[in-house]
Protein backbone atom coordinates (compact mmCIF):
# COMPACT_ATOMS: atom_id res chain seq x y z
CA UNK A 1 0.00 0.00 0.00
CA UNK A 2 1.20 3.29 -1.07
CA UNK A 3 1.42 6.08 1.73
CA UNK A 4 1.01 9.42 1.15
CA UNK A 5 4.86 11.21 1.25
CA UNK A 6 5.99 8.07 -0.50
CA UNK A 7 8.28 8.51 -4.58
CA UNK A 8 6.56 7.68 -7.26
CA UNK A 9 7.53 4.53 -9.07
CA UNK A 10 5.37 4.13 -12.28
CA UNK A 11 5.24 6.76 -14.95
CA UNK A 12 1.36 7.07 -14.46
CA UNK A 13 2.53 8.06 -10.69
CA UNK A 14 5.54 10.78 -12.01
CA UNK A 15 3.65 12.32 -14.56
CA UNK A 16 0.84 13.09 -12.03
CA UNK A 17 3.27 14.61 -9.17
CA UNK A 18 5.33 16.36 -11.51
CA UNK A 19 6.73 19.85 -9.88
CA UNK A 20 4.73 22.23 -11.09
CA UNK A 21 8.37 24.43 -11.60
CA UNK A 22 9.06 22.05 -14.13
CA UNK A 23 6.31 23.61 -16.07
CA UNK A 24 6.88 26.57 -15.57
CA UNK A 25 9.89 25.88 -16.86
CA UNK A 26 8.72 24.56 -20.08
CA UNK A 27 6.55 27.21 -20.90
CA UNK A 28 9.30 29.47 -20.35
CA UNK A 29 11.34 27.41 -23.19
CA UNK A 30 8.21 27.17 -25.79
CA UNK A 31 7.91 31.38 -25.52
CA UNK A 32 11.22 32.44 -26.06
CA UNK A 33 12.66 29.13 -28.66
CA UNK A 34 10.06 30.89 -31.56
CA UNK A 35 11.31 34.64 -30.82
CA UNK A 36 14.71 33.50 -31.08
CA UNK A 37 14.06 31.04 -34.20
CA UNK A 38 10.80 32.74 -35.64
CA UNK A 39 8.55 29.35 -36.86
CA UNK A 40 6.44 31.67 -39.64
CA UNK A 41 3.54 29.73 -39.12
CA UNK A 42 0.45 30.48 -41.32
CA UNK A 43 -2.21 32.56 -39.43
CA UNK A 44 -5.24 31.88 -41.57
CA UNK A 45 -8.18 35.40 -41.85
CA UNK A 46 -11.37 34.51 -39.74
CA UNK A 47 -14.34 36.73 -40.93
CA UNK A 48 -15.12 38.73 -38.12
CA UNK A 49 -11.61 40.24 -38.97
CA UNK A 50 -12.01 40.38 -42.34
CA UNK A 51 -15.22 41.97 -42.09
CA UNK A 52 -14.14 44.92 -39.63
CA UNK A 53 -10.79 45.37 -42.02
CA UNK A 54 -12.73 45.80 -44.74
CA UNK A 55 -15.36 48.37 -42.89
CA UNK A 56 -12.21 50.50 -41.60
CA UNK A 57 -10.65 50.30 -45.79
CA UNK A 58 -14.23 51.36 -47.50
CA UNK A 59 -13.98 55.02 -45.31
CA UNK A 60 -13.95 57.54 -47.33
CA UNK A 61 -10.38 59.17 -47.10
CA UNK A 62 -10.03 61.64 -44.21
CA UNK A 63 -12.96 60.73 -42.46
CA UNK A 64 -13.04 60.94 -38.59
CA UNK A 65 -12.79 58.28 -36.27
CA UNK A 66 -12.89 57.73 -33.13
CA UNK A 67 -10.62 55.53 -31.28
CA UNK A 68 -11.18 54.49 -27.31
CA UNK A 69 -8.32 52.97 -25.63
CA UNK A 70 -10.76 51.36 -23.20
CA UNK A 71 -7.95 49.08 -22.11
CA UNK A 72 -5.30 48.74 -18.60
CA UNK A 73 -1.75 48.31 -18.85
CA UNK A 74 -2.23 45.06 -17.87
CA UNK A 75 -3.99 43.63 -20.90
CA UNK A 76 -1.35 46.03 -23.48
CA UNK A 77 0.71 42.68 -24.71
CA UNK A 78 -3.00 42.09 -26.72
CA UNK A 79 -4.39 45.31 -26.92
CA UNK A 80 -1.96 47.89 -27.72
CA UNK A 81 -0.87 45.56 -30.92
CA UNK A 82 -4.43 46.55 -32.19
CA UNK A 83 -4.40 49.82 -31.11
CA UNK A 84 -0.93 50.35 -33.12
CA UNK A 85 -2.51 48.41 -36.56
CA UNK A 86 -5.51 50.32 -36.06
CA UNK A 87 -3.98 53.69 -35.78
CA UNK A 88 -1.84 52.70 -38.68
CA UNK A 89 -4.65 51.19 -41.06
CA UNK A 90 -6.66 54.66 -40.11
CA UNK A 91 -3.27 57.62 -40.54
CA UNK A 92 -2.67 55.86 -44.21
CA UNK A 93 -6.19 56.59 -44.96
CA UNK A 94 -5.57 60.12 -44.22
CA UNK A 95 -8.01 59.81 -41.43
CA UNK A 96 -8.36 62.02 -38.63
CA UNK A 97 -8.56 60.39 -34.88
CA UNK A 98 -10.19 61.39 -32.09
CA UNK A 99 -8.56 59.50 -29.16
CA UNK A 100 -9.73 58.85 -25.15
CA UNK A 101 -10.10 56.19 -22.93
CA UNK A 102 -12.63 55.24 -20.54
CA UNK A 103 -10.26 53.89 -18.08
CA UNK A 104 -8.54 55.75 -16.04
CA UNK A 105 -5.42 53.63 -14.50
CA UNK A 106 -2.92 54.67 -17.52
CA UNK A 107 -5.66 54.53 -20.32
CA UNK A 108 -5.15 58.11 -21.17
CA UNK A 109 -1.19 57.93 -20.73
CA UNK A 110 -1.07 55.14 -23.11
CA UNK A 111 -2.99 56.73 -25.74
CA UNK A 112 -1.16 60.22 -25.60
CA UNK A 113 1.97 57.62 -26.63
CA UNK A 114 0.56 55.60 -28.75
CA UNK A 115 -1.09 58.84 -30.88
CA UNK A 116 2.30 60.38 -31.29
CA UNK A 117 4.27 57.96 -31.82
CA UNK A 118 1.83 56.28 -34.69
CA UNK A 119 1.54 59.82 -36.08
CA UNK A 120 4.70 60.81 -36.08
CA UNK A 121 5.36 57.96 -38.53
CA UNK A 122 3.16 59.03 -40.68
CA UNK A 123 3.95 62.88 -40.26
CA UNK A 124 0.74 64.08 -38.71
CA UNK A 125 0.17 66.84 -36.72
CA UNK A 126 -1.53 67.06 -32.83
CA UNK A 127 -4.58 68.99 -32.52
CA UNK A 128 -4.99 69.09 -36.46
CA UNK A 129 -4.75 65.14 -37.62
CA UNK A 130 -5.69 63.99 -34.53
CA UNK A 131 -6.31 64.48 -30.97
CA UNK A 132 -6.35 62.37 -27.52
CA UNK A 133 -8.90 63.72 -25.23
CA UNK A 134 -7.96 62.14 -22.23
CA UNK A 135 -10.23 60.53 -19.38
CA UNK A 136 -13.43 61.13 -17.71
CA UNK A 137 -15.17 58.74 -15.23
CA UNK A 138 -18.09 57.05 -15.39
CA UNK A 139 -18.30 55.72 -19.27
CA UNK A 140 -21.34 55.53 -19.33
CA UNK A 141 -22.25 59.33 -18.84
CA UNK A 142 -19.31 60.17 -20.76
CA UNK A 143 -20.66 57.84 -24.01
CA UNK A 144 -24.33 59.42 -23.99
CA UNK A 145 -23.00 62.92 -23.09
CA UNK A 146 -20.88 63.14 -26.53
CA UNK A 147 -23.63 62.20 -28.39
CA UNK A 148 -24.77 65.74 -27.47
CA UNK A 149 -21.97 67.60 -27.19
CA UNK A 150 -18.43 66.34 -26.82
CA UNK A 151 -17.13 70.02 -25.28
CA UNK A 152 -19.55 69.76 -22.65
CA UNK A 153 -17.63 65.97 -21.29
CA UNK A 154 -14.45 66.85 -22.42
CA UNK A 155 -14.21 70.95 -22.06
CA UNK A 156 -9.83 70.30 -22.36
CA UNK A 157 -8.03 67.79 -23.51
CA UNK A 158 -5.88 65.94 -22.17
CA UNK A 159 -3.02 68.02 -22.65
CA UNK A 160 -5.18 70.83 -20.83
CA UNK A 161 -6.19 72.83 -23.61
CA UNK A 162 -9.22 74.05 -24.15
CA UNK A 163 -11.20 72.58 -26.86
CA UNK A 164 -12.47 74.89 -28.75
CA UNK A 165 -8.70 76.04 -29.40
CA UNK A 166 -8.16 72.71 -31.02
CA UNK A 167 -9.31 72.91 -34.76
CA UNK A 168 -9.73 69.26 -35.31
CA UNK A 169 -12.34 69.34 -32.28
CA UNK A 170 -14.27 72.21 -34.15
CA UNK A 171 -15.12 69.94 -36.64
CA UNK A 172 -16.10 67.53 -34.64
CA UNK A 173 -19.00 68.89 -32.12
CA UNK A 174 -20.48 65.20 -31.64
CA UNK A 175 -20.85 61.97 -33.25
CA UNK A 176 -22.83 63.20 -36.46
CA UNK A 177 -19.15 63.79 -37.70
CA UNK A 178 -17.65 60.89 -36.67
CA UNK A 179 -17.85 58.03 -39.71
CA UNK A 180 -16.64 54.77 -37.48
CA UNK A 181 -15.53 53.93 -34.04
CA UNK A 182 -12.53 51.63 -33.88
CA UNK A 183 -13.04 50.37 -30.21
CA UNK A 184 -10.01 48.28 -28.55
CA UNK A 185 -10.99 47.08 -25.34
CA UNK A 186 -10.19 44.90 -22.55
CA UNK A 187 -13.58 45.50 -20.69
CA UNK A 188 -17.70 45.67 -20.25
CA UNK A 189 -16.97 48.94 -22.01
CA UNK A 190 -17.51 47.37 -24.96
CA UNK A 191 -21.03 46.48 -23.97
CA UNK A 192 -21.81 50.24 -23.11
CA UNK A 193 -20.51 51.12 -26.80
CA UNK A 194 -22.66 48.68 -28.24
CA UNK A 195 -25.65 49.31 -26.35
CA UNK A 196 -25.83 53.32 -26.12
CA UNK A 197 -23.85 54.56 -28.51
CA UNK A 198 -24.43 51.76 -31.37
CA UNK A 199 -28.43 51.49 -30.28
CA UNK A 200 -29.16 54.74 -29.67
CA UNK A 201 -26.90 57.10 -32.46
CA UNK A 202 -26.58 54.32 -34.89
CA UNK A 203 -22.86 54.59 -34.96
CA UNK A 204 -20.81 51.89 -36.74
CA UNK A 205 -17.96 50.40 -35.06
CA UNK A 206 -15.75 47.38 -34.61
CA UNK A 207 -13.82 46.06 -31.93
CA UNK A 208 -10.50 45.09 -30.87
CA UNK A 209 -10.63 42.60 -27.42
CA UNK A 210 -8.54 40.90 -25.53
CA UNK A 211 -9.04 36.85 -26.11
CA UNK A 212 -11.28 36.55 -22.78
CA UNK A 213 -13.81 38.51 -24.35
CA UNK A 214 -13.92 37.54 -27.23
CA UNK A 215 -16.19 35.18 -27.37
CA UNK A 216 -18.78 37.06 -25.65
CA UNK A 217 -18.49 39.56 -28.27
CA UNK A 218 -19.06 37.41 -31.08
CA UNK A 219 -22.90 37.49 -30.17
CA UNK A 220 -22.43 41.66 -31.20
CA UNK A 221 -21.01 40.85 -34.18
CA UNK A 222 -23.84 37.86 -34.85
CA UNK A 223 -26.20 40.14 -34.20
CA UNK A 224 -24.96 42.79 -36.73
CA UNK A 225 -23.82 45.33 -33.38
CA UNK A 226 -20.89 45.25 -34.36
CA UNK A 227 -18.99 45.53 -38.20
CA UNK A 228 -16.39 43.16 -37.25
CA UNK A 229 -14.34 41.42 -34.15
CA UNK A 230 -10.50 41.33 -33.62
CA UNK A 231 -10.33 38.57 -30.89
CA UNK A 232 -6.95 38.44 -28.65
CA UNK A 233 -3.45 38.42 -30.63
CA UNK A 234 -4.75 35.70 -32.88
CA UNK A 235 -7.58 38.47 -34.46
CA UNK A 236 -4.43 41.09 -34.46
CA UNK A 237 -2.14 38.81 -35.86
CA UNK A 238 -4.48 38.36 -38.49
CA UNK A 239 -5.17 42.22 -38.81
CA UNK A 240 -1.53 43.27 -39.59
CA UNK A 241 -1.50 40.24 -42.27
CA UNK A 242 -4.36 42.07 -43.97
CA UNK A 243 -2.94 45.50 -43.61
CA UNK A 244 0.59 43.50 -45.00
CA UNK A 245 2.48 45.17 -42.07
CA UNK A 246 3.66 42.06 -39.93
CA UNK A 247 4.38 43.27 -36.13
CA UNK A 248 3.95 42.67 -32.82
CA UNK A 249 0.79 40.31 -32.98
CA UNK A 250 2.38 38.05 -35.87
CA UNK A 251 5.93 37.55 -33.93
CA UNK A 252 3.98 36.53 -30.84
CA UNK A 253 1.63 34.08 -33.08
CA UNK A 254 4.52 31.26 -33.23
CA UNK A 255 5.21 31.16 -29.49
CA UNK A 256 0.91 31.06 -28.84
CA UNK A 257 1.19 27.80 -31.00
CA UNK A 258 3.68 25.82 -29.49
CA UNK A 259 2.35 26.66 -26.22
CA UNK A 260 -1.06 25.76 -27.25
CA UNK A 261 0.78 22.59 -28.47
CA UNK A 262 2.48 21.91 -25.54
CA UNK A 263 -0.60 22.55 -23.19
CA UNK A 264 -2.77 20.13 -25.60
CA UNK A 265 -0.18 17.38 -24.66
CA UNK A 266 -0.04 18.16 -20.82
CA UNK A 267 -3.89 17.54 -20.85
CA UNK A 268 -3.93 14.53 -22.52
CA UNK A 269 -0.65 13.14 -20.57
CA UNK A 270 -3.04 14.32 -17.24
CA UNK A 271 -6.02 12.60 -18.16
CA UNK A 272 -4.35 9.71 -19.11
CA UNK A 273 -2.36 9.92 -16.13
CA UNK A 274 -5.64 9.92 -14.27
CA UNK A 275 -7.59 6.91 -16.01
CA UNK A 276 -4.78 5.03 -15.75
CA UNK A 277 -4.17 5.68 -11.99
CA UNK A 278 -8.54 5.50 -11.49
CA UNK A 279 -8.44 2.13 -13.50
CA UNK A 280 -5.11 0.80 -11.38
CA UNK A 281 -6.80 1.63 -7.85
CA UNK A 282 -10.45 -0.10 -8.74
CA UNK A 283 -8.09 -3.39 -9.99
CA UNK A 284 -6.36 -3.67 -6.82
CA UNK B 1 17.91 65.84 -17.00
CA UNK B 2 19.49 64.11 -20.55
CA UNK B 3 17.04 61.75 -21.83
CA UNK B 4 19.64 59.68 -23.45
CA UNK B 5 20.21 58.04 -19.53
CA UNK B 6 16.13 58.39 -18.48
CA UNK B 7 14.30 56.88 -21.76
CA UNK B 8 16.33 54.01 -21.59
CA UNK B 9 16.12 53.91 -17.37
CA UNK B 10 12.43 54.61 -16.81
CA UNK B 11 11.20 52.61 -20.16
CA UNK B 12 13.58 49.68 -19.84
CA UNK B 13 15.17 48.82 -17.04
CA UNK B 14 12.66 50.00 -14.17
CA UNK B 15 9.94 47.71 -16.15
CA UNK B 16 12.31 44.80 -16.55
CA UNK B 17 13.10 44.89 -13.02
CA UNK B 18 9.41 44.88 -11.91
CA UNK B 19 8.55 42.09 -14.58
CA UNK B 20 11.35 39.91 -12.76
CA UNK B 21 10.69 40.69 -9.45
CA UNK B 22 6.59 40.07 -10.14
CA UNK B 23 7.73 36.38 -11.76
CA UNK B 24 10.07 35.65 -8.79
CA UNK B 25 6.94 34.72 -7.40
CA UNK B 26 6.50 31.52 -9.45
CA UNK B 27 9.67 29.92 -7.66
CA UNK B 28 8.54 30.86 -4.22
CA UNK B 29 7.52 34.38 -2.67
CA UNK B 30 10.43 37.01 -1.70
CA UNK B 31 10.98 40.26 -0.74
CA UNK B 32 11.29 41.67 -4.63
CA UNK B 33 7.73 40.07 -5.23
CA UNK B 34 6.33 42.15 -2.14
CA UNK B 35 8.08 44.79 -2.87
CA UNK B 36 6.87 44.99 -6.52
CA UNK B 37 3.50 44.50 -5.10
CA UNK B 38 3.56 47.57 -2.47
CA UNK B 39 5.02 49.96 -5.04
CA UNK B 40 2.11 48.72 -7.28
CA UNK B 41 -0.32 49.56 -5.13
CA UNK B 42 1.10 52.89 -3.74
CA UNK B 43 1.31 53.91 -7.59
CA UNK B 44 -1.77 53.01 -8.77
CA UNK B 45 -3.88 55.35 -5.81
CA UNK B 46 -1.42 57.81 -6.24
CA UNK B 47 -1.98 57.76 -10.25
CA UNK B 48 -5.74 58.07 -9.17
CA UNK B 49 -5.79 60.69 -7.18
CA UNK B 50 -3.69 63.16 -9.89
CA UNK B 51 -5.23 62.20 -12.88
CA UNK B 52 -9.51 62.53 -11.14
CA UNK B 53 -8.15 65.64 -9.31
CA UNK B 54 -6.93 67.08 -13.09
CA UNK B 55 -9.57 65.30 -15.27
CA UNK B 56 -12.53 65.84 -13.39
CA UNK B 57 -12.16 68.49 -10.60
CA UNK B 58 -9.72 71.27 -12.20
CA UNK B 59 -10.85 70.67 -15.68
CA UNK B 60 -14.83 69.81 -15.23
CA UNK B 61 -15.47 72.73 -12.25
CA UNK B 62 -12.74 74.81 -11.21
CA UNK B 63 -11.50 75.80 -14.68
CA UNK B 64 -15.49 76.26 -16.03
CA UNK B 65 -16.05 77.93 -12.79
CA UNK B 66 -13.37 80.77 -12.72
CA UNK B 67 -13.01 81.13 -16.85
CA UNK B 68 -16.93 81.36 -18.00
CA UNK B 69 -18.61 81.97 -14.43
CA UNK B 70 -20.52 78.94 -14.75
CA UNK B 71 -21.77 78.91 -11.20
CA UNK B 72 -24.07 75.66 -11.87
CA UNK B 73 -20.77 73.35 -11.76
CA UNK B 74 -20.96 74.09 -7.83
CA UNK B 75 -24.18 71.99 -7.85
CA UNK B 76 -22.29 68.80 -9.07
CA UNK B 77 -19.39 70.01 -6.63
CA UNK B 78 -21.80 70.62 -3.44
CA UNK B 79 -23.35 67.18 -4.30
CA UNK B 80 -19.68 64.91 -4.48
CA UNK B 81 -18.72 67.01 -0.94
CA UNK B 82 -22.18 65.81 0.42
CA UNK B 83 -20.73 62.10 -0.04
CA UNK B 84 -18.19 62.73 2.56
CA UNK B 85 -20.68 63.72 5.31
CA UNK B 86 -20.82 59.96 6.12
CA UNK B 87 -17.70 60.22 8.02
CA UNK B 88 -20.03 62.62 10.47
CA UNK B 89 -22.31 60.36 12.21
CA UNK B 90 -24.94 63.63 12.94
CA UNK B 91 -25.30 64.44 9.39
CA UNK B 92 -24.37 61.42 7.48
CA UNK B 93 -28.10 61.02 5.98
CA UNK B 94 -26.95 64.13 3.84
CA UNK B 95 -24.92 61.21 1.83
CA UNK B 96 -28.47 59.88 1.02
CA UNK B 97 -29.56 62.85 -1.79
CA UNK B 98 -25.95 62.53 -4.35
CA UNK B 99 -26.94 58.79 -3.75
CA UNK B 100 -30.31 58.82 -5.17
CA UNK B 101 -28.90 61.02 -7.63
CA UNK B 102 -26.22 58.60 -8.69
CA UNK B 103 -28.65 55.51 -8.16
CA UNK B 104 -31.46 56.81 -10.05
CA UNK B 105 -29.29 57.86 -12.90
CA UNK B 106 -27.61 54.65 -13.36
CA UNK B 107 -30.44 52.56 -13.30
CA UNK B 108 -32.03 55.00 -15.96
CA UNK B 109 -28.80 54.34 -18.36
CA UNK B 110 -28.66 50.66 -17.70
CA UNK B 111 -32.10 49.70 -18.68
CA UNK B 112 -32.16 51.78 -21.73
CA UNK B 113 -28.50 50.07 -22.41
CA UNK B 114 -29.84 46.54 -21.57
CA UNK B 115 -33.28 46.67 -22.90
CA UNK B 116 -32.86 48.78 -25.75
CA UNK B 117 -28.99 47.70 -26.75
CA UNK B 118 -28.76 44.34 -25.69
CA UNK B 119 -31.64 42.35 -25.33
CA UNK B 120 -33.47 43.32 -28.13
CA UNK B 121 -31.27 43.28 -30.60
CA UNK B 122 -29.93 40.19 -29.49
CA UNK B 123 -33.56 38.13 -29.52
CA UNK B 124 -33.61 40.09 -32.64
CA UNK B 125 -31.19 38.27 -34.23
CA UNK B 126 -31.92 34.53 -32.86
CA UNK B 127 -35.27 34.82 -35.15
CA UNK B 128 -33.51 33.20 -38.02
CA UNK B 129 -34.63 31.51 -41.12
CA UNK B 130 -33.73 27.83 -40.07
CA UNK B 131 -32.17 27.33 -44.02
CA UNK B 132 -28.89 26.39 -43.01
CA UNK B 133 -26.95 24.45 -40.53
CA UNK B 134 -25.30 27.42 -38.53
CA UNK B 135 -29.17 28.98 -37.90
CA UNK B 136 -30.54 25.99 -36.61
CA UNK B 137 -27.36 25.61 -34.17
CA UNK B 138 -28.22 28.87 -33.04
CA UNK B 139 -31.83 28.45 -32.47
CA UNK B 140 -31.75 24.86 -31.18
CA UNK B 141 -28.62 26.66 -28.12
CA UNK B 142 -30.65 29.33 -27.41
CA UNK B 143 -33.92 27.47 -27.13
CA UNK B 144 -32.48 24.76 -24.93
CA UNK B 145 -30.29 26.50 -23.04
CA UNK B 146 -33.13 28.55 -22.46
CA UNK B 147 -35.45 25.64 -20.93
CA UNK B 148 -32.08 24.47 -19.03
CA UNK B 149 -32.83 27.75 -16.73
CA UNK B 150 -36.59 27.14 -16.44
CA UNK B 151 -37.06 25.86 -13.04
CA UNK B 152 -40.50 26.00 -12.61
CA UNK B 153 -40.94 22.00 -12.88
CA UNK B 154 -38.45 19.25 -12.67
CA UNK B 155 -36.50 18.52 -15.57
CA UNK B 156 -38.04 14.88 -16.03
CA UNK B 157 -39.11 13.36 -19.31
CA UNK B 158 -38.96 15.46 -22.69
CA UNK B 159 -38.04 18.48 -20.51
CA UNK B 160 -35.03 16.37 -18.77
CA UNK B 161 -34.33 15.55 -22.34
CA UNK B 162 -34.44 19.47 -23.72
CA UNK B 163 -32.39 20.93 -20.43
CA UNK B 164 -29.98 18.07 -21.21
CA UNK B 165 -29.49 19.19 -24.77
CA UNK B 166 -28.72 22.91 -22.80
CA UNK B 167 -26.64 21.19 -20.62
CA UNK B 168 -24.35 20.24 -23.49
CA UNK B 169 -24.70 23.80 -25.34
CA UNK B 170 -23.44 25.35 -22.07
CA UNK B 171 -20.31 23.06 -21.93
CA UNK B 172 -19.30 23.91 -25.27
CA UNK B 173 -19.18 27.52 -24.42
CA UNK B 174 -17.75 27.09 -21.28
CA UNK B 175 -14.86 25.50 -23.26
CA UNK B 176 -14.73 27.78 -25.86
CA UNK B 177 -14.01 30.64 -23.17
CA UNK B 178 -11.75 28.25 -21.29
CA UNK B 179 -9.88 28.23 -24.84
CA UNK B 180 -10.22 31.73 -25.23
CA UNK B 181 -9.34 32.76 -21.57
CA UNK B 182 -6.08 30.24 -21.80
CA UNK B 183 -5.01 32.00 -25.04
CA UNK B 184 -5.28 35.52 -23.36
CA UNK B 185 -2.87 34.79 -19.96
CA UNK B 186 -0.16 33.10 -22.90
CA UNK B 187 -0.60 35.95 -24.60
CA UNK B 188 0.45 38.08 -21.55
CA UNK B 189 3.32 36.13 -20.68
CA UNK B 190 4.45 36.25 -24.37
CA UNK B 191 4.36 40.81 -24.39
CA UNK B 192 6.52 40.11 -21.34
CA UNK B 193 8.70 38.13 -23.09
CA UNK B 194 9.12 40.31 -25.64
CA UNK B 195 9.35 43.22 -24.19
CA UNK B 196 12.41 41.50 -21.71
CA UNK B 197 14.33 39.57 -24.99
CA UNK B 198 13.34 42.59 -27.87
CA UNK B 199 12.98 45.59 -26.55
CA UNK B 200 14.63 45.21 -23.64
CA UNK B 201 18.16 42.91 -24.42
CA UNK B 202 17.95 43.23 -28.03
CA UNK B 203 18.59 39.43 -27.82
CA UNK B 204 15.88 38.74 -30.25
CA UNK B 205 13.82 40.15 -32.88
Amino acid sequence: MKMPGDKPTSFVERIQTIDRRILYALIFISVIVPLFLPLKLPVPVTPETRDFFNAVEALPDSSIVMLPFDFWPSTMAETEPMAVVGLRHLFGKHCYVVGLSNVGMGGPTIADRLLDSIGGEFGRIYGIDYVNLGYKPDYRAVMLGMGTRISDIFPTDYRDTPIEDIPLMRRVPNYDSVAFIFIVADNVAVDYWVGLVNARFGKPMGAGVTAVMAPKNLSFVQAGQLIGLMGGMKGCAEYENLLERPARATRGMDSQSMIHLFIVVFIIMGNVGYYAGKRRAARS
Amino acid sequence: MDSVWTQPFFYFFLPAFFTLAVYSFLFKDNPWFKFAEHVFAGLSAGYYAGLIFTSVIKQQMIVPLVSSGRWDMLIPGVLGCLLFMRFFPKVHWLTRIPLAFVIGTTAGIMFLQQLHGLILPQMKSTLLRLGDFSNIVIVVGVLTTLIYFYFSKPHTGALGGVAKVGIWFIMVAFGAHFGYTVMARVSLLIGRMQFLFVDWLHWAQ
